[in-house]
């Protein structure tokens, strides 16, 4: 069987979570290096969240090639639930910032910085509805 | 059939994952709640806490201030009546060739041209904002409306003309997403320009070719021309601030434009056939430039009307009924051209060559014009012309290139303004006595005229400007204020004697070479020589009065005039302040040449041409500045003794048992704050928040923020209020009061205000916020706006009384001193010089201490002194290189000790932590920032590393300036009506909210849903194997 043909819509999804993750972890990285948003530095519990969550992906996305195995099967529950602490934990951090710029503050520059964090918020919160959608699919089809 | 079990695992997979998400989320958002609790309060209407008095309780007393009114209806109705009066009284009259007031058929026949008088600014795009309210008893109304109620027919071609064209006056604003519409005219942002609304002649032609024609009928021709005002915006000066693809010959944001011109020319025009009335009115906080107007002579009359809010303009309305008489004075100078003013040279996006961001440093203004701003500077340079000296006669700062010359350079003086009446005034007696530090003028007003009204005395002094003066960097305009006074409402014929006893300290000039009391250098001085004393309407007339006496050739009175003569040069009556204090100097730093040296020459009458002020740009901060600009200007260390400083005693105090006690050296206010845990302190100064958060180990509770200058904007009346009405509280609602959903952003803006000149009507507005902070349960509002206009192009104009201190102080402080009757902190913002919106943080703002304490901090000291304001908020920009929260001199030694400010003092909305400079804002007696959070160090630590017990404990100065912060925050909370209600034997605590227990909710059910799915999840496995 090809790998395109064995693939199932699993296997999509969880390619979706898994470019969203990156998008919505670079896009953090990018917002913590800007102007407004620097002094708050990189928030290990957020990254560590984001890149676990990532890893995992990869790891069950290609064990699971091999067939599906039923101690995976935790994997995408563990992927959801480190998406959305990351997601949760971001805009948390950036509620503040966010409510100071559109208050007080708001020029072209802050409203740049400020349109990073909306939209990595925006990518790990859509990272974590597609992983729970994922996780209702395998990844390989049944034979 | 294994599929089938397969699938149904998969099934409870996903389910497992969606509810562990939910549970997730849940579990998170518990902390987050707790770290915004205040703020989702507000947002929900709900309260975390409540107060509960156990077992037997006199409640007799518990409730200290009482609210002049018995309902609500009683609150809105006062707050609406006092509204129209501020713009009767508020409103200036420029011109008026006789065509003001209108007669009562003339109300009938009214043509409103220009888009703002469809469309007026009633407050600012941002701070000071109009609330708009309907449905409640002081529904607010725009012009239209106003005029409506006042019995004026206006021609309604036109309004249907403007109508129609509505969609054009839209500007979008796109905030995140949200697309908010403005249909009247906007600021412009920071970094925009300025784009006119204003209708051209051919649009409106296309609109309904017969506009012109409808004007026969309606030929009181009122045109109204706008600019708008707003917290984080600017107006840049020149063309440059202009949007150049409009074409319009606008030279400047604050000068008409060809459609404004063509507006005005239209009703001139129609005028001639017509026979009517041509009226502008300036709907305007920031100076315009108006000249030809005022030189247009088919204009009748020309009446400034600022920002009137929610009910202003009916006072507007009465005006040109006649129904009031005008009696408003400006506040700033109108100058032909703004820019050619010495302030607006340096003004602007001026970077540093090396800035940095990420530690706020971008901006550096020098503001090398000195104290020569405003009307000090066109009438200083005026008398020097006059006098024959100085240079005064150069080009340099002239705008037309050619001489310096007054007329060209000014179209309305400081404090002019008409009425409809005359009146002669004649200052009877002065005298100046340095024992009580008072110089008392008695004034008599006469109407000589045919209509009642009010008349402003305005008491100016003309100081000596002596040799020693130019030898040590002194500088002196040639006329300011020092006090003024209002008469009651004159019948024609009639006189009464205005007495003004002015405090003789504001007479002083800052000499920083000067000895002092306190054997340093830097006091306040009175030069030997003569002074003159005058009156007059306006600061022009007044030093034309006093040129006059000095037998120079102008126009002025010399009755009017009264002098006084100091034998010796005296550095020794204000050598030491009200409260004791030896002055010294304290912001020597603020000064450029401090740090590099020879690099400013300021402005100096003695010599305009030479002096006059180049534009300081693409300075470059030293290393040693930079060490400053950093924002970490204080070391914890160890030193003293930490254990003599006490925490969590158990002395059994709670801060109801100091209610009202003002005498800060009463031995139980040392006692009381001996019980606060350090961590208290330490959260309560970093989580300052948008209200003062409760302390338990004191019984201090929480009291809620609000802005801004022109009412309690931030909250309907509702929000707080207190709906048990079997509480004993004389001022709780029924839960279905119809005003409960009312929004007291509605008073007229600050210019307004101070274009009363009557401290009787600013004390009247401190009272009604007292009275509404009562039924509201709104205890603080950053309320006066104590900066002064530098210069117009600063959008936040509109939230600051006046280019002149001595209005901007005696405003602020009649303001102040009316809440404080009824326990409401109004508190002054900004300590100090935020005179720019431009990158306001981070700016440097750089200086002479002469200039610092006779403009900005003159217009904030008697808040202080005299009304004893028990709150203030510090600013944004930096006082030199320091950030303004770090600035020791300025907020300790003449803050606290030299004016003796006992109160709370807030950051401004600063979330950057490292800007925010905790420990060093704590140690210059900063009470809280405005930073929230859970209520823990380990949520402090997250923004101030540095901000914990085992740190701070080690540093005995910074463990003071902690006791310090929450005495002061506490004496101001207990001295205020925040402790209404509060019995010693009351506690304060939680209630759970609705969103705690949905929260609470959605974790149990989330909870054992994951826990069901899991379940599932394994049998469906189990199921497997058996089909397999």
């Amino acid at each position: 069987m090809t790998f395109i043909k064995k693939q199932s819509v699993g296997f999509y999804f969880s390619v979706i979570v898994l470019i969203l993750t990156v998008a919505g972890l670079a896009m953090y990285l990018k917002n913590a290096s800007t102007d407004y948003f620097s002094n708050l530095g990189k928030d290990p519990i957020i990254l560590g969240c984001l890149i676990a969550a990532a890893v995992v992906e990869i790891i069950f996305i290609i064990v699971s090639q091999k067939g599906v195995k039923m101690w995976m099967d935790v994997f995408p529950v563990v992927i959801s639930v480190l998406i959305m602490l990351g997601a949760v934990m971001f805009a948390s951090s950036r509620v503040n910032g966010i409510a100071s710029i559109m208050t007080f503050e708001k020029n072209a520059q802050t409203m740049a910085d400020l349109s990073s964090a909306v939209t990595g918020i925006a990518l790990c919160l859509a990272a974590g509805i597609a992983s729970i959608i994922a996780s209702f699919f395998d990844i390989i089809k049944e034979a | 059939m294994a599929n089938k079990a397969r699938r149904r695992q998969r099934c409870w997979r996903g389910l497992t994952a969606l509810t562990a998400s939910v549970l997730t989320v849940s579990v998170v958002a518990q902390g987050i709640v707790s770290g915004f609790r205040t703020d989702i309060d507000k947002f929900l209407g709900t309260t975390s806490t409540k107060i509960v008095t156990e077992g037997e309780a006199d409640t007799s007393d518990i409730y200290t201030y009482t609210s002049d009114y018995s309902s609500t209806t009683e609150l809105l109705d006062a707050i609406e009546d006092l509204g129209e009066r501020m713009s009767e009284e508020g409103s200036v009259l420029l011109k008026n060739n006789g065509a003001l007031p209108l007669s009562d058929e003339e109300t009938k026949k009214v043509s409103l041209l220009g888009f703002s008088s469809y469309n007026p600014v009633q407050g600012g795009d941002m701070g000071s904002s109009l609330s708009v309210n309907m449905g409640t008893d002081a529904d607010t109304v725009d012009f239209v409306a106003a005029l409506a109620a006042k019995g004026f027919e206006i021609n309604p071609t036109l309004q249907s003309l403007y109508d129609s064209l509505k969609d054009t006056f839209k500007t979008e604003v796109n905030m995140w997403g949200n697309i908010i519409e403005y249909t009247h005219i906007v600021a412009p942002s920071t970094t925009g320009v300025y784009s006119s609304k204003e209708p051209s002649q051919e649009m409106l032609d296309r609109a309904d070719a017969g506009w012109k024609d409808s004007m026969d009928d309606y030929n009181v021709m009122i045109v109204t021309l706008a600019r708008s005002s707003s917290e984080n915006a600017n107006y840049t000066p020149g063309t440059a601030g202009v949007d150049s693809e409009q074409n319009l010959n606008q030279t400047d944001p604050l000068g008409l434009s060809d459609d404004e011109r063509n507006l005005i020319a239209a009703a001139v025009e129609a005028k001639k056939q017509n026979g009517g009335k041509v009226i502008v009115l300036l709907n305007n906080a920031n100076a315009m430039e108006v000249d030809e107007i005022e030189n247009n002579e088919g204009v009748d009359a020309i009446l400034q009307i600022g920002l009137p809010g929610g009910y202003g303009f009916y006072g507007v309305a009465d005006i040109l009924s006649g129904e009031a008489n005008p009696s408003g004075h400006l506040t700033d100078t109108y100058a032909v051209k703004n820019a050619n003013s010495p302030a607006a040279q340096n003004y602007g996006d001026l970077q540093w060559t090396n800035p940095n961001p990420e530690l706020s440093i971008n901006d550096a203004i020098v503001e090398a014009e000195g104290i020569y701003t405003g009307y000090k500077y066109y009438e200083t340079r005026y008398a020097d012309l006059v006098l024959g000296q100085g240079n005064a006669d150069s080009s340099a700062g002239s705008s037309t290139g050619n001489s310096w010359n007054y007329e060209d350079e000014v179209t309305y003086p400081f404090g002019y303004g008409l009425s409809y009446t005359t009146f002669e005034q004649t200052l009877d007696s002065l005298e100046v006595n340095l024992d009580s530090k008072t110089v008392t003028a008695n004034v008599t007003v006469t109407n000589t005229g045919d209509v009642a009204g009010k008349d402003v005395v305005q008491l100016y002094v003309s100081l000596p400007y002596t040799q020693y003066d130019i030898e040590n960097g002194i500088e002196k305009a040639a006329i300011q204020l020092l006090d003024y006074g209002k008469t009651s409402l004159l019948d024609p014929g009639a006189s009464e004697t205005v007495t003004i006893t002015a405090d003789a300290q504001y007479m002083a000039s800052w000499d920083s070479t000067s000895e002092n009391a306190a054997g340093t250098q830097g006091c306040y001085i009175l030069d030997a020589g003569d002074y003159y004393f005058t009156v007059g309407n306006g600061a022009h007339e007044a030093v034309n009065n006093v040129l006059k006496a000095q037998d120079q050739a102008v126009e002025g009175n010399a009755d009017k005039v009264k002098s006084w003569t100091l034998d010796k040069f005296d550095n020794s009556t204000f050598a030491i302040t009200k409260n004791g204090t030896a002055v010294e100097n304290q912001l020597e730093d603020m000064d450029l040449n401090y740090w590099i040296p020879d690099t400013v020459t300021y402005l100096t009458r003695n010599d305009w041409e030479n002096t006059w002020p180049k534009t300081y740009k693409d300075l470059t901060a030293t290393d040693e500045m930079l060490e400053i600009l950093d924002n970490d200007t204080y070391e914890i260390t160890a030193n003293g003794d930490p254990s003599a400083i006490t925490f969590g005693a158990d002395n059994g105090l709670v801060l109801a048992d100091l209610k009202g006690v003002s005498d800060l050296e009463d031995e139980r206010w040392t006692l009381l704050l001996d019980q606060i845990e350090l961590s208290e302190c330490m959260i309560r100064t970093a989580f300052g928040g948008t209200s003062t958060k409760a302390i338990e180990s004191i019984m201090s509770p929480e009291a809620i923020q609000n802005d801004g200058p022109n009412g309690f904007n931030s909250y309907p009346l509702g929000q707080y209020a207190n709906t048990d009405t079997e509480s004993g509280d004389p001022c709780a609602v029924s839960a279905d009061d119809k005003n409960l959903e009312y929004k007291f952003g509605t008073m007229a803006n600050a210019t307004v205000i101070a274009q009363t000149f009557s401290k009787d009507l600013a004390n009247e507005f401190g009272k009604i916020c007292g009275n509404y902070s009562l039924w509201g349960n709104l205890t603080i509002l950053w309320g006066a706006g104590i900066n002064l206009h530098r210069v117009p192009y600063n959008a936040r104009n509109h939230e600051y009384y006046s280019e002149d201190s001595i209005l901007t102080a005696y405003q602020g402080a009649s303001y102040i001193a009316g809440g404080k009757e009824y326990g409401c902190i109004l508190a002054p913002k900004h300590l100090a010089f935020n005179d720019t919106e431009v990158n306001r943080t981070g700016v440097s703002v750089f200086m002479t201490e002469q200039k610092a304490r006779e403009t900005e901090l003159r217009g904030t000291q008697a808040c202080i002194e005299d009304a004893g304001a028990l709150g203030i908020m510090t600013a944004y920009n930096r006082v030199g290189i320091y950030t303004d929260n770090s600035h020791y001199g300025l907020l300790h030694n003449i803050l606290r000790e030299e004016w003796g400010f006992k109160g709370l003092m807030t950051e401004d909305f600063i979330q950057d932590p490292t800007y925010a400079a905790l420990k060093e804002a704590v140690h210059c007696g900063v009470t809280m920032t405005c930073n929230t959070g859970d209520n823990s160090l380990a949520a402090v630590n997250e923004k101030w590393a540095y901000w914990t017990e085992e740190n701070v404990g080690q540093d005995a100065v910074l463990l003071q300036d902690l006791k310090n912060a929450m005495t002061w925050q506490n004496y101001a909370l207990a001295n205020s009506n925040a402790m209404d209600g509060l019995a010693s034997n009351s506690k304060l605590v939680s209630v759970r909210t609705w969103y705690d227990n949905l929260i609470t909710g959605l974790e149990i059910v989330f909870a054992l849903l994951t826990i069901c799915s899991i379940v599932m999840y394994v049998r469906a496995g189990k199921g497997k194997k058996k089909n397999a």
